[in-house]
C-alpha cells in the first residue's frame, strides 16, 4: 500500500531545503486538499453562538448547521456570557470606543487598564501585575524581555508554544526536561551555568495534569534558578481562593513569576504577569510583544475586570465547576473511558489511534458533540485524543448527554470495550 | 538474486529494521552537518540523532547486518516528487560484511566505519534489543519496543556526500510497521571508534520515537546528483 494522506501531518511540511521558500506551498496545499475531507475539516469550524454548553456551528465538510453539546471551549467559570460582564463591556464600549488605539507605553493605556492591573496585583497578592493583549504575547514578552543570549531556559517538554517561542526569541540556551519530571529537570540544570529560568505550567493544556510544584521548586532553588509558573489553565480554578496551583501548594512566594490568562476561566482575552514592582517596571520597558502591540481593548479589559470581581466574589463558581468535573469524570470512568493522567477540568479522552481519531470525531459531530481531534504534533504519536473542557456553566443535562454520546460512539468504534 | 531492476531501483529485504530517535543539542548537529543541510528540531535547540539497525536476509550482497547513525534533516523535493516522511543524513554506517560495506560506499556514497561489526538481535516479548560490537568491543546497545502493527509503504529521503560529490535518494520502506512515542526504549552509546563523533553530544538515553519494521523491503531509488552541498 502506498503512503496515505494520514501518514503525513503538519510536522512533515515545516522544514524543507529547497532554494525557493515557496517550494513548500504546492506540496502542502496538495496535502491539505486531500486531508480536509479525511478529517482535517474538523478544525476551525465556525461557531455562530457564544461558547456556552450548547452551541450552533457551521459544519466544515458540507456546510450543515448543527446544534451541539459544547465540550471544547474553555470558559471554565462560565463568565464569558454573564450579564454583568457583558454590561461592563458594553459600558466600556460606550465610554472608550472599540480599541485602545495605541501601544500601552504610548497612548494606549487607559484608566480601565490601570484598574485591571491593580485588581490583579491585589488578587495575586503581588506588588504589581502587567497586562498583555493575549496569553501568547504574555509569555513571549516576558521570556524574551527577561532572558538574553548565553542565559539558560529549562522548560517542561509539554510547555505551551508561547513559552517555547519566547525562549527562541530570547536567544538564550534552551533545554527541555521530561514532562513533570524533577529528576530530569535536575539533570538539565546541572549542565547550565549563569542565569537560569525554569518555565513550567500549573495545569498542562493537553493532558490536564498538575505540575509537581514542590519538587520542581526544590530542584530549581537548589541550582539558583528563577521559576516562572504559567497558570493559564489553573488561575481562578485552583487553590482555596482561586490563586492557582501555587496557592494550592502554599508556594506563592517561592515562585518568582506568576503568569495567567483571561481567556480561560475569565472568559475574556489577554494575559498578565504578576510579581515584584521591579519586574513590572522592567517588563514595561523590555517586553516587546507588549510594547509593540496595541493595548488590550478597553472593552475586553472592562469585561475581564468584572469577571475577576465575580470570580473572587463567588467561590461557589469554582465549587460548581469542580462538581461538574467530578460528575462527568465519574460518568466516563464508570464506563471505562481512558482519561489519561488528568486530575483537572481538562479531561483528555484518550483514543490512542492517530487515524481513527478523525473518523470518531466525525461521528461525534454527527451525534451532537463538539470536540476536535488532538493529534501529533500537538501530542505524541499514538496519544491522540479529544480534549474535554468542563465549565461551571455546563448543566448536568448537557454533561450527561455529552458523556452518553461519547461513551456510545467510543463503544461502537471499539475504542471502549 | 539480482535486485537492481531496469528502473534503477535496488531492493534489500530484511527480517527486522529498528530505529530510535534521540534528541541532542542542535549546536552539535550543526557542527557536523554539511552547510546546506538543516537539522530538524522537535524542540527548539534539540536535533535528532537516528540510530537504525537492519537485519537483511536478501540483497545484492547477500545476508548482512547494518547499523546506521544519522541526523534528521529538512527534505529537498522538486515539484511533482514524492514528499518524504523524513529525511536523513547518514554520517556513519557499520556493516557486518566487507561486501555490503563496499557496495554501499560504491553505489550509495555512504560513509562507513571500515571494520566488520557484529550485531546481535535479542527478540523479546514486545521489544527487540540489539548489541553492536566490533570484535567484542561494544558500540551501541539499543532497545526498541512495539506498538500497533500495520502494513505501510513509507517514502524517506537520504543525503550523502563524499569526495566525488553530493547526492540524494528516495528510499521506500515497505512492510509491517510499528511506531510509538511511549519512551520505553533506551540506548547505551559506548565510547568506541564508530561512535567517536558522539562522545560529547549529550544524546538523550531514551528515544522520543521508536520505529520497528518487520518482514520488509527497503528500496533505493537512483541517486540524484546535487549541485550545492558542502561539508562544514
Amino acid at each position: 500500500m502506498a503512503a496515505s494522506v494520514l501518514d503525513y501531518d503538519y510536522s512533515n511540511f515545516f522544514y524543507h531545503a529547497n532554494d525557493d521558500p515557496f517550494a513548500i506551498l504546492e506540496p502542502f496545499n496538495e496535502w491539505v486538499k486531500a486531508a480536509l475531507p479525511q478529517g482535517y475539516y474538523l478544525f476551525s469550524q465556525a461557531m455562530s453562538t457564544p461558547p456556552e454548553g450548547e452551541i450552533r456551528l457551521t459544519e466544515g465538510l458540507h456546510g450543515r448547521q448543527l446544534r451541539l453539546i459544547n465540550l471544547s471551549s474553555y470558559n471554565y467559570l462560565g463568565l464569558s456570557t454573564r450579564p454583568e460582564v457583558i454590561a461592563a463591556a458594553k459600558d466600556a464600549l460606550d465610554k472608550y470606543g472599540l480599541g485602545a488605539a495605541g501601544s500601552p507605553i504610548l497612548s494606549g493605556m487607559m484608566d480601565v487598564h490601570v484598574r485591571l492591573e491593580e485588581d490583579l496585583a491585589r488578587f495575586k497578592k503581588k506588588e504589581a501585575a502587567i497586562v498583555f493583549p493575549t496569553g501568547y504575547s504574555t509569555n513571549v514578552g516576558l521570556i524574551a524581555g527577561l532572558m538574553r543570549p548565553g542565559d539558560w531556559i529549562i522548560e517542561d517538554q509539554s510547555a505551551h508554544a508561547s513559552i517555547v517561542d519566547g525562549a527562541i526569541l530570547s536567544k538564550a540556551n534552551v533545554r527541555f526536561f521530561r514532562h513533570n519530571n524533577p529528576a530530569d529537570l535536575e539533570r538539565k540544570l546541572k549542565q547550565a551555568t549563569g542565569k537560569k529560568l525554569v518555565a513550567i505550567e500549573g495545569v498542562y493544556s493537553m493532558d490536564g495534569d498538575v505540575c509537581p510544584l514542590p519538587e520542581l521548586v526544590a530542584v530549581a532553588k537548589k541550582y539558583g534558578a528563577r521559576i516562572m509558573l504559567d497558570e493559564a489553565h489553573s488561575s481562578f480554578v485552583y487553590g482555596p481562593t482561586g490563586r492557582g496551583v501555587a496557592e494550592l501548594y502554599g508556594l506563592e512566594n517561592e515562585v518568582d513569576i506568576h503568569v495567567g490568562t483571561f481567556s480561560k476561566a475569565l472568559g475574556g482575552q489577554g494575559g498578565y504577569v504578576a510579581g515584584s514592582r521591579n519586574l513590572y517596571n522592567y517588563l514595561k520597558g523590555f517586553a516587546r510583544s507588549r510594547v509593540f502591540s496595541c493595548a488590550l481593548s478597553p472593552v475586553v479589559a472592562a469585561g475581564v475586570r468584572k469577571s475577576l470581581e465575580i470570580a473572587q466574589r463567588e467561590p461557589a463558581l469554582r465549587d460548581t465547576l469542580w462538581a461538574n468535573v467530578r460528575h462527568i469524570r465519574s460518568r466516563l470512568e464508570e464506563a471505562g473511558v481512558d482519561v489519561g493522567d488528568s486530575t483537572s477540568q481538562i479531561v483528555p479522552i484518550m483514543v490512542r489511534n492517530d487515524r481513527r481519531v478523525f473518523e470518531i470525531c466525525h461521528r461525534l459531530l454527527g451525534a451532537g458533540v463538539y470536540l476536535q481531534p488532538v493529534i501529533y504534533p500537538a501530542v505524541a504519536k499514538h496519544r491522540s485524543r479529544f480534549r474535554v473542557s468542563i465549565s461551571a456553566a455546563h448543566t448536568r443535562e448537557q454533561l450527561d448527554e455529552g458523556a452518553a454520546i461519547l461513551i456510545r460512539v467510543l463503544r461502537e468504534e471499539r475504542i471502549l470495550v | 538474486m539480482n535486485t537492481s531492476n531496469q528502473s534503477g531501483l535496488v531492493q534489500y529485504r530484511f527480517r527486522d529494521a529498528i530505529g530510535g530517535f534521540f534528541e541532542f543539542p542542535t549546536e552539535n548537529a550543526r557542527a557536523l552537518l554539511p552547510t546546506d543541510l538543516q537539522p530538524i528540531e522537535p524542540h527548539h535547540g534539540s536535533s535528532v540523532l537516528s540510530v537504525m539497525a537492519f537485519d537483511f536476509h536478501d540483497s545484492p550482497v547477500g545476508e548482512y547486518g547494518e547499523l546506521i547513525l544519522s541526523i534528521l534533516v529538512a527534505p529537498r523535493v522538486d515539484t511533482g516528487q514524492i514528499w518524504p516522511r523524513s529525511a536523513f543524513w547518514p554520517f556513519r554506517l557499520g556493516t557486518t560484511t566487507p561486501e555490503s560495506r563496499e557496495h554501499a560506499i560504491e553505489r550509495w556514497h555512504l560513509p562507513h566505519y571500515m571494520k566488520d561489526i557484529s550485531i546481535a538481535w535479542d527478540r523479546g516479548d514486545g521489544h527487540v534489543t540489539i548489541n553492536a560490537t566490533d570484535r567484542g568491543e561494544p558500540i551501541v546497545d539499543m532497545t526498541i519496543t512495539e506498538h500497533e502493527w500495520s502494513n505501510v509503504e513509507h517514502p524517506y529521503q537520504a543525503f550523502m556526500y563524499d569526495d566525488d560529490g553530493a547526492y540524494t535518494s528516495t528510499i521506500v520502506m515497505a512492510g509491517r510497521f510499528s511506531e510509538n512515542e511511549e519512551e520505553r526504549g533506551g540506548i547505551v552509546i559506548h565510547s568506541q571508534a564508530m561512535t567517536d563523533l558522539l562522545s560529547n553530544w549529550e544524546v538523550d538515553v531514551t528515544p522520543f520515537r521508536e520505529l520497528w519494521m518487520r518482514d520488509g523491503m527497503q528500496t533505493f531509488h537512483p541517486l540524484r546528483h546535487l549541485a550545492a552541498f558542502a561539508p562544514r
